[in-house]
């Protein structure tokens, strides 16, 4: 199950996709991050290794898969449904599973194997002015393979994204993905380095010092380079936090910022892959972002293009 | 049996009750009496057991009822006696859904079951009316329960306009702004009064065509001459149409540009009983209060229709006259149990384009010196030819008296009027049809004028339903730029551009005057279509080079402020030809109204056609007729849409042996018993299919012959005849195959049905064997009620048609290639041959109440998918289903496609961004080879919230399959199959 050398775990290539950057594109969903932040909006794409996700709304009940599972690690009336001790990620439940309320989250997939479900989409791309975005998880822990493909792209004339949270090595990503992308989506979560430490795992120096270089050589090759900011009610959604970024950013010369305002579909993401909830009790998370948050919010970027 | 005994003796009772009633009661008796003398028929009413079993008779006044078994006009089989008490009970347009579920069936003159029904209204009219009254409120509450919690604000109409990025090469006169943009309805008042008369008014039926025609027949005779001749039915038709044109009133709605209307009201229903008219005798005293489209209509007119007109027609009309001289066919039969194909031509021809260029050429007086030259140069001629000339001339003198008309009603009005500026526009009104249509046109204001007062002709003679109006942006263009020359100053140009909007809005507001008629029955079955009048588009021109002109974007600019439903905009997009600035404001125009123009990739269209070696020059002038179907402008007749065709029965008669469920009928070939073994390999089940299929094709194509026949001799069309190439060198009626092309179109419906389900058997059955046909059958037969398992294997196991899996897109190929060769076999009443189409009107929500459950997963009753558009289930991929479809083989659909798109543009996207997005859409899939696409432009929850609060939506326009419709005005069967149809963000 884990990739080959000359592979990447990917869990998701999604067509059509009109809000990963201009036109029509279809995204790369690498799988793994460094990062592991609390409200992550794909939890699924945080481990760098496959899972099994049960989706209990979509269970029928037939019982097909318990019949079929060598490991005798589906149990009727476990909560989750799943001993993930036992599972070996074989997959034969979720072969056999008719309502697709068992699923394998990451496959491995080669270059050759990724090209082939992209290139059906090369029309929509020409017609759109679009192109492919690799995103994640995080395609940087995938830099070799993710180079190839942003070479494959660029040598079709297609267009090419990528969609980061900042933390990588510099010196690589400058070799291998930056000469071959188009864009930089680039996230900034929070910026104090403590807060940034509790809720996402790590400290954000590096994502900084990053972002800093990114802008001035961005600036300077006429890429495009947009930090982006997740609004996560009460964590990165706060004053302090927004207005230090605003600063951050106004200081870099930076003129657009894109705010994504929260969502709580990940919520039973969680509970599909066995993963307890974190913020019981924070009821405001368990709710769409109400729009007059999200106006409160752009207050906070005065002067910046907010798209 | 006592029960049985029971209900017998309850019938002859109620009957009996009915007989005294109108035998004695005056008011009653004398509904029994026409202009022809008495009713008289007789009428069996029986259970399919024969428990009960009763014949009421009407014979010269009296009515007398007695046990069957007797011979009679008409039989009304029930299934059991409780249809026989709702038959009694409900509202006749309910009675005619007893019909349509095949819970009883009527064999004989269908005109006597209307008559009949209107005599059981007489008597009950009131109680009739109070339940209608309540369904129609039960609805209204059942739908405000519908509305989603947290609804937006109804989308702001303000309607957004991009700036055009280049300019057409047609474009000649609107060069710095060919997108118009700076246009909005604002600025037409005129055209905003029409508009709010077009959502507020409520039509009437108008019986004037038919009492003018009925009265001459009756005068001049029908069959034969008052002499004892025969009659040449072209030549009757002729003077009949004369007498019609002459005599019709003559006129001009308050403040239009055009003069003339095709009925005496605002809004009206124009009435052919020599087709389908009579289908509305029963309904005559309650059509005002039905809840879908309700008609008024005055008591003189019930008067007039039913002592005057109706008794006239009842065998003389297209369905009849095959009964009666093939003794009730069973391809009549299976057409009139609704589950397997539904014959247009017992209600219109139609279907077709006419050659206006030549109109506005020569001029009524033009066309008949030509047909006079033709009549004194072919010594030959035999006496058909001379009688179809002779026919021609008199129609188009009766055209010519009845502009004469508008032209001294418009003086009338002129001297009636106090505004000095509307009398001024009446004068030019009374000059322009003093002119034309009779002599050839010189500017824009005459050439729409005489096709308008044309086009009137065209419905006096011309069942409502699907004649199209072609190439106008082509065919205008000439008028639109020799007025524009003669006009230099700045301001006077812009004003005259500004007129040229306004004058084409007016005839767009024109077409909507008046409306099919549509028996209830018809509501379920073809919901919310209006008379789709369509127009076409761009393209190339017959010499091959871009069409795109000035008079493109005046017809865009139109359809984007009006957002009527009819005329039916569509676009050819030429990929080799045509700018991408015009696709892009296709785009806009389709984001702006929410659902037109459809469009077209024109290479594709005609490559489909490549089989009929049409000379090039024709095939360029290829226009899209009724919903989207070629038609060769002004030279085919090509009846597009002559059948609604339910590819699915033929899967359902193939899994039960040739037994259709729903009618519970064993009608088709036995092709094999699946609980004995039957079918070893999916190839033997697939034969099944074809065989069915053919079957029903055989059957549907016979009786489309024979309803060919009975258009020649009840309906022959010298009107139309005399503006189409080819009739008059043939001397020829278009009925008779005069045109120099012919063909028949049909719309075979629930491809992507057909296609699942095979898929799912072949998958499942034969390849994984993971169920039994057996098991299959009787998930069927259960609506898979037992078997969840095996129901959420076919819905997420088996590869479907839109989901990007290549085996299923072939497997549809194989389907469309069957169906296309096997058409192409068969050749019509005027010679000519089928094509297939992929398309469904509304017929995919009608045909699917009468399916059960299909291999697919799909439940019984539900709707089938538009046109050949994929299930919403199959790709959450919008790419998919776009690519999947234009994968699909265009030579095997020469009668076009109908493929649906429903894109919601999100709240955070400019106008810019969600025309760019459709306009990106449109082009791969054209670049990909797709052949036809149509859009809806809205959100489920605007659709949701339509349907609580339908007075703030009236306007709101989507596209079913191949048409618009309103939405609030659908019955609630399809409302909810819009709302339920795939949805993709853009």
């Amino acid at each position: 199950m884990a990739p080959r050398k000359d592979q990447a775990l990917v869990f998701e290539v999604k067509g059509n996709s009109l809000d990963d950057g201009p036109g029509i594109r279809t995204v790369v969903f690498f799988k793994g991050c460094p990062l592991s932040c609390t409200w992550c909006h794909n939890p699924e794409s945080k481990k760098a290794v496959p899972e099994i996700r049960f989706d209990r709304e979509k269970c029928i009940g037939c019982g097909s898969c318990v019949g079929v599972c060598p490991e005798h690690a589906l149990v009727r009336g476990r909560p989750g449904f799943i001993d993930r001790g036992r599972c070996t990620l074989c997959a034969a439940c979720t072969e056999e599973c008719p309502s697709t309320a068992l699923s394998l989250v990451g496959t491995p997939l080669s270059l050759e194997g990724l090209v082939r479900k992209i290139e059906p989409d090369i029309p929509f791309f020409a017609a759109s002015g679009g192109g492919i975005t690799l995103s994640g998880g995080e395609p940087t822990l995938w830099l070799d393979f993710a180079s190839e493909l942003l070479r494959w792209a660029k040598a079709r004339g297609i267009g090419t994204l990528v969609e980061t949270c900042g933390l990588f090595p510099l010196q690589r990503f400058m070799e291998c993905l930056y000469p071959h992308t188009d864009a930089v989506y680039f996230d900034l979560k929070l910026f104090d380095a403590r807060e940034h430490e509790k809720h996402c795992g790590v400290e954000n120096g590096r994502i900084l010092e990053n972002f800093a270089f990114l802008s001035r050589r961005c600036a300077a090759d006429g890429k495009v380079l947009l930090p982006r900011v997740p609004l996560v009610p009460g964590i990165t959604a706060t004053k302090a936090n927004l207005s230090a970024i605003a600063r951050f950013l106004t200081g870099l010369g930076a003129t657009r910022v894109d705010l994504l305002p929260y969502n709580p579909l990940w919520l039973s993401k969680m509970e599909s892959l066995g993963n307890g909830i974190p913020f019981e009790g924070r009821g405001e998370l368990k709710e769409w972002m109400p729009l007059s948050l999200v106006e409160e919010c752009k207050g906070f970027f005065p002067g910046f293009d907010l798209g | 049996m006592a029960k049985i005994d029971l209900a017998n003796q309850a019938t002859h009772l109620a009957l009996k009750t009915m007989a005294l009633l109108f035998s004695h009661v005056p008011g009653l008796r004398r509904h029994l009496r026409s202009d022809d003398g008495w009713i008289n028929f007789s009428l069996r009413l029986m259970t399919e057991n024969g428990a009960v079993d009763q014949v009421i008779t009407f014979r010269d006044g009296r009515v007398s009822v007695a046990g069957g078994p007797a011979n009679a006009d008409l039989q009304i089989v029930c299934r059991d006696t409780a249809v026989l008490k709702d038959l009694a009970t409900l509202p006749p347009n309910d009675v005619l859904n007893l019909l349509l579920k095949n819970r009883m069936t009527v064999r004989g003159n269908l005109a006597y079951a209307q008559l009949f029904n209107f005599f059981i209204s007489l008597v009950v009219k009131n109680q009739q009316i109070r339940k209608m009254r309540k369904q129609a409120a039960d609805l209204r509450a059942l739908s405000s329960t519908g509305a989603p919690s947290r609804v937006p604000a109804p989308r702001s109409r303000a309607v957004k306009n991009l700036k055009a990025p280049s300019r057409d090469p047609g474009v000649l006169f609107i060069r710095d702004d060919p997108y118009l943009s700076r246009y909005s309805l604002n600025d037409f008042p005129r055209l905003k009064r029409f508009l709010d008369i077009h959502f507020t008014v409520k039509p009437v039926i108008c019986h004037e065509r038919p009492l003018l025609l009925t009265g001459w027949f009756r005068e001049n005779g029908f069959e034969q001459k008052k002499d004892g001749t025969p009659w040449i039915p072209e030549l009757r038709q002729g003077h009949a149409f004369k007498h019609l044109m002459e005599n019709r009133t003559p006129l001009i709605r308050k403040g239009d540009l055009l003069a003339g209307t095709t009925t005496t009201s605002e809004i009206g229903v124009v009435l052919y009983p020599d087709s389908h008219g009579t289908m509305i005798w029963g309904e005559l005293l309650t059509a005002p209060f039905r809840h879908l489209f309700p008609y008024d209509i005055s008591a003189e007119s019930i008067e007039v229709l039913h002592h005057s007109v109706f008794p006239f027609w009842i065998r003389r009309n297209f369905r009849e006259r095959v009964r009666d001289a093939h003794s009730s066919p069973l391809c009549q039969s299976l057409d009139e149990r609704f589950a397997v194909y539904f014959l247009w031509k017992t209600a219109a021809l139609s279907h077709t384009i006419l050659d206006y260029p030549r109109l506005l050429r020569l001029g009524t007086s033009g066309i008949i010196r030509e047909v006079r030259e033709e009549l004194a140069r072919d010594r030959e001629a035999d006496e058909v030819k001379k009688a179809t000339l002779e026919a021609v001339i008199l129609c188009y003198e009766g055209l010519a008296a009845y502009a004469a008309n508008l032209s001294r009603q418009a003086r009338r009005d002129a001297a009636n009027e106090g505004d000095a500026a509307r009398r001024a526009e009446l004068l030019h009104l009374s000059a322009i049809c003093s002119k034309v249509p009779e002599n050839p046109c010189t500017t824009l204001d005459e050439a729409v004028n005489a096709i308008w007062i044309h086009w009137i002709g065209v419905h006096m003679e011309n069942t409502n339903a699907g004649f199209s109006l072609g190439r106008m942006d082509q065919w205008l263009q000439p008028f639109f730029a020799s007025d524009l020359e003669k006009i230099s100053g700045r301001e006077e140009r812009e004003a005259y551009i500004r007129h040229a909007v306004e004058l084409v809005g007016c005839f767009f507001m024109r077409c909507t005057d008046h409306l099919p008629l549509i028996p209830d029955i018809g509501n379920y079955l073809f919901g919310g279509s209006s008379s789709d009048q369509a127009i076409t588009l761009g393209g190339v021109t017959p010499e091959g080079e871009d069409a795109v002109n000035d008079m493109t974007y005046v017809f865009l600019k139109v359809t984007e402020m009006l957002k009527i439903r009819d005329p039916n905009i569509n676009a050819r997009y030429n990929r080799e030809k045509n700018s991408d600035t015009y696709l892009r404001r296709l785009c806009e125009v389709n984001v702006n109204s929410t659902s037109t123009p459809s469009i077209h990739n024109d290479t594709v269209v005609m490559g489909s056609l490549d089989e009929f070696g049409y000379p090039p020059e024709h095939l360029r002038d290829w226009a899209a007729t009724g919903c989207v179907e070629p038609t060769l402008s002004g030279r085919h007749i090509g009846h597009t849409n002559c059948m609604m065709f339910n590819m699915v029965a033929a899967l359902e008669m193939a899994m039960f042996n040739g037994r259709h469920p729903l009618m519970r009928w064993d009608v088709g070939p036995k092709t094999g018993d699946i609980d004995r073994g039957a079918f070893p390999a999916f190839e033997d089940f697939y034969k099944a299919f074809c065989d069915q299929l053919l079957f029903l094709m055989d059957n549907a194509c016979e009786y489309n012959r024979l309803l060919g026949e009975a258009h020649s001799v009840l309906r022959p069309t010298p009107f139309i005849s005399g503006l189409i190439e080819g009739c008059v060198d043939k001397g020829r009626d278009t009925t008779r195959g005069g045109a120099l092309h012919n063909s028949s179109g049909t719309a075979c419906i629930g491809l992507a049905d057909v296609t699942d389900s095979l898929m799912a058997i072949k998958k499942l059955v034969y390849e994984e064997k993971k169920v039994t046909l057996p098991e299959m059958k009787r998930a069927m037969e259960t609506n898979f009620a037992g078997n969840p398992l095996l129901h959420s294997l076919v819905l997420n196991k088996v590869p479907l048609f839109g989901s990007g899996k290549a085996e299923a897109v072939d497997m549809a190929n194989r389907v469309t290639g069957f169906v296309h060769d096997r058409f192409l076999e068969h050749t019509n009443f005027r010679g000519g041959k089928y094509t297939a189409g992929f398309w469904s009107m509304s017929n995919h929500v009608a045909f699917g109440t009468l399916t059960g459950a299909l291999p697919s997963g799909r439940l019984a009753g539900r709707p089938f998918t538009p046109g050949l558009t994929p299930e919403a289930h199959a790709s959450k991929n919008l790419l998919d289903n776009i690519r999947d479809v234009s994968m699909l083989d265009h030579r095997h659909m020469n009668n076009n496609i109908a493929f649906n798109v429903k894109v919601v543009p999100s709240a955070k996207e400019s106008h810019e961004e969600a025309v760019d997005h459709v306009f990106s859409y449109a082009k791969a899939y054209c670049d990909l080879g797709g052949m036809q696409m149509q859009f809806n432009v809205v959100s489920s929850d605007t659709l949701r919230d339509a349907m609580a609060r339908p007075g703030e939506y009236r306007d709101l326009m989507v596209r079913i399959s191949g048409y618009n419709a309103y939405f609030v005005t659908l019955n609630r069967d399809l409302q909810l199959e819009l709302i339920e149809r795939a949805e993709f963000g853009v």
